[in-house]
């Protein structure tokens, strides 16, 4: 029987289906919206089409209980680290960059949680933060990242706060600052706000759904850590370090 | 589905505790009623002994803020203050404390108080924090009453005799100040007896602490922070000393029995900061959940002045005072974090940094990275704040805690 591992998060609900290898057969990701219970249950019917699976499934995220049917719940950092250490099996930290938290793991040569960090409470360094000015300027994460692309030089934004920044960037505009430089800037914003969180010794994992989405800023985080690494779709790899908890 | 959830075990004792805070409030009603005797304001590290031992009935405001946190008011009343031109960044006991009377509301009312007992006299001692002399300037201001302070110098590291003389002296100083309104003169005999009730009752206090480096513990920081009501408000008298009595000997007959205050004790924190009053009891579920108890706190542990000494009882208030956590450079609170860290078997530590209390918040200069260093002893930190809840991400706190606590089980 295959095993079911889903990440429900504040702004996507991630699952996968695994293997009794442990490899990963189907990903599939919905809106969370309000309830967290009917996201999961998406998952599931998209999985049932083609797969039969066991119970109870493996859970992490802030709906991590929330579900109607059997399930285990474990913490999305420890789920993470697993399968970051599964994949590159060495010491590293990771940074993690989902809708509403940012997170900091250190892996050690065991593929233990040395320690962890997870932003304060600002949206500032997080998906929220794109997501919010990407919205306001009425673009998508594909044309947000293209014009990051297209940039020819660093804008520093100036403003932590969300609104703020909003602020700041329509100023700028207004001004004659190219929007493509300013994107620039609202990624290296993201990326200063995330490399605080701790000192990074060892090789750097960069995960999450806005990596995924956001592919520019996996090659700004390599200007500053050549060795930078992002797994292909990384924003699954907390729902199947779920399943390989319990496996 | 969710397993089954374990709770923590209750005290006995704190039906003593409420009738002993029952009693405490209810002199402070009565002096307001009749004026059988003056009530002064004090802050909660400040002189109280001088105070009771002067016959005040002493009221503490930052108890009614912390009551403010704890019955979920808090949030209601920051903003009156914020609207009239305090800082939503400064001290969430003082804007919920002054917002809360701003509005003519408390929660005493529920025990027949029209309003916070008025004062005769304001006393604070800076050494927690500056703002306390803003806070009390205040209500000075509003009931035209003196406000007298203690100015206490900050991030002490050697505590020489001229920081302890320079306090005493102002201990003192404050004497004949507080004469001119008290209704009975300063007795030395009976500051000397105050002194001396206060200093068993902050050893009683320490002991009841202490029993939690048994393991496992049978009390938690969750009851620590409620049944400390005593030594804060009532440090000095004889009342204070009768309710530890019951509750060490309660604690001491749970250590011979083998009761714990965390069912399932696995893991052993430190909680370094301000309580979260408006999570306490949601928190103390969630650890109890964990197999996990905060034996150790900084908060709770800023009560014991075992200094004090009724021989020399305004050099000895000084030094007790001056001694106060808090009040010491981060060099002497790495000594007591170490010290603490060992005698109370800890496996790992939890700091919280409040928004509006950086002076309770030890996370600021890199004290934790240091500390780790020294020990290897692994920490969270958590950001919220003591009363001002929107500070605070619940769910982020929980998955950085139940991740610690998975951190912790992996190292065993």
């Amino acid at each position: 029987m295959h095993k079911i591992g889903i990440d429900l998060g504040s702004s996507y609900t991630k699952g996968v289906i695994v293997n009794k290898k442990n490899e990963i057969l189907d990903f599939y990701a919905v809106r969370t919206g309000f309830d967290f219970n009917k996201a999961a249950t998406k998952i599931l019917d998209k999985f049932s089409e083609n797969y039969k699976f066991s119970s109870p499934v493996f859970t992490c995220g802030y709906g991590r209980e929330q579900l109607n049917i059997p399930f285990i719940a474990n913490s999305e950092i420890i789920a993470l680290a697993k399968a970051v250490y599964h994949i590159y099996k060495c010491k590293c930290s990771v940074i993690d960059i989902g809708g509403q938290d940012t997170k900091y793991i250190k892996i050690t040569d065991n593929g233990q949680v040395d320690k962890f960090k997870m932003n304060r409470k600002c949206a500032a360094g997080t998906g929220s933060f794109i997501e919010e000015i990407a919205f306001r300027l009425d673009i998508t994460a594909k044309e947000f990242n293209q014009f990051a692309e297209e940039a020819t030089e660093v804008f520093q934004i100036n403003s932590f706060c969300t609104v703020f920044a909003v602020s700041e960037i329509i100023g700028r505009i207004k001004q004659g600052t190219s929007i493509q430089n300013l994107i620039l800037g609202i990624y290296n914003s993201v990326i200063d706000r995330c490399i605080e969180l701790s000192i990074i010794e060892d090789k750097l994992i960069i995960t999450g759904g806005i990596p995924d989405s956001h592919p520019k800023i996996v090659k700004l985080f390599r200007d500053k850590f050549p060795s930078a690494e992002s797994p292909e779709k990384s924003q699954f790899l907390a729902a199947f370090g779920c399943v390989l908890l319990n496996s | 589905m969710s397993q089954e959830k374990s709770e923590s075990v209750k005290l006995q004792s704190v039906n003593s505790l409420r009738t002993t805070m029952d009693s405490y409030f209810q002199r402070l009603k009565t002096a307001t009623e009749t004026g059988n005797k003056k009530i002064a304001w004090c802050t909660s590290v400040g002189p109280a002994e001088l105070l009771y031992s002067m016959g005040f009935e002493v009221y503490f405001p930052e108890n009614h803020g912390a009551m403010l946190g704890a019955s979920k008011m808090a949030e209601k009343y920051i903003p009156t203050a914020v609207s009239h031109g305090y800082s939503p960044e400064i001290c969430s006991y003082l804007t919920s404390d002054i917002g809360a009377f701003l509005q003519n509301e408390t929660p005493l009312q529920k025990s027949g108080f029209k309003t916070v007992p008025k004062p005769d006299i304001l006393v604070y001692n800076t050494n927690q924090c500056k703002e306390v002399a803003d806070w009390f300037s205040f209500y000075a201001r509003h009931y035209n009453v003196p406000v007298l302070g203690i100015s206490t110098p900050l991030n002490i590291n050697e505590l020489t005799t001229g920081i302890i003389q320079y306090v005493a002296k102002q201990f003192e100083e404050l004497v004949p100040k507080i004469e001119k309104v008290a209704t009975q003169k300063f007795d030395i005999d009976k500051y000397r007896e105050t002194i001396g009730l206060s200093h068993d009752g902050c050893v009683l206090w320490r002991q009841v602490l202490e029993t939690a480096k048994s393991k496992p513990s049978p009390i938690n920081f969750f009851d620590s922070a409620i049944h400390m009501g005593p030594i804060v408000v009532m440090r000095g008298t004889q009342y204070a000393i009768d309710y530890y009595r019951i509750l060490l000997s309660e604690l001491q007959q749970r250590i011979n029995t083998g009761v714990s205050a965390v069912p399932n004790e696995k893991y052993r924190i430190y909680w370094d900061g301000m309580p979260l009053w408006y999570k306490l009891s949601s928190m103390s579920k969630l650890f109890a959940n964990l197999n996990t108890c905060i034996v150790a706190s900084t908060y709770c542990n800023s009560w014991v002045f075992d200094d004090l000494d009724s021989k020399n009882p305004f050099e000895s208030a000084a030094l007790a005072y001056c001694k106060l956590f808090i009040v010491r450079s981060d060099d002497e609170k790495e000594k007591v974090f170490e010290k603490l860290l060992k005698e109370f078997s800890i496996d790992g530590m939890i700091y919280h940094e409040s928004k509006t209390c950086m002076r309770n918040s030890n996370t600021h200069f890199g004290l934790p990275v240091r500390l780790n260093a020294k020990t290897k002893i692994p920490y969270i930190e958590i950001h919220g704040d003591l009363n001002d809840s929107r500070c605070f991400s619940e769910e982020q706190a929980i998955i950085a805690i139940e991740t610690f606590i998975s951190q912790l089980s992996s190292r065993n």
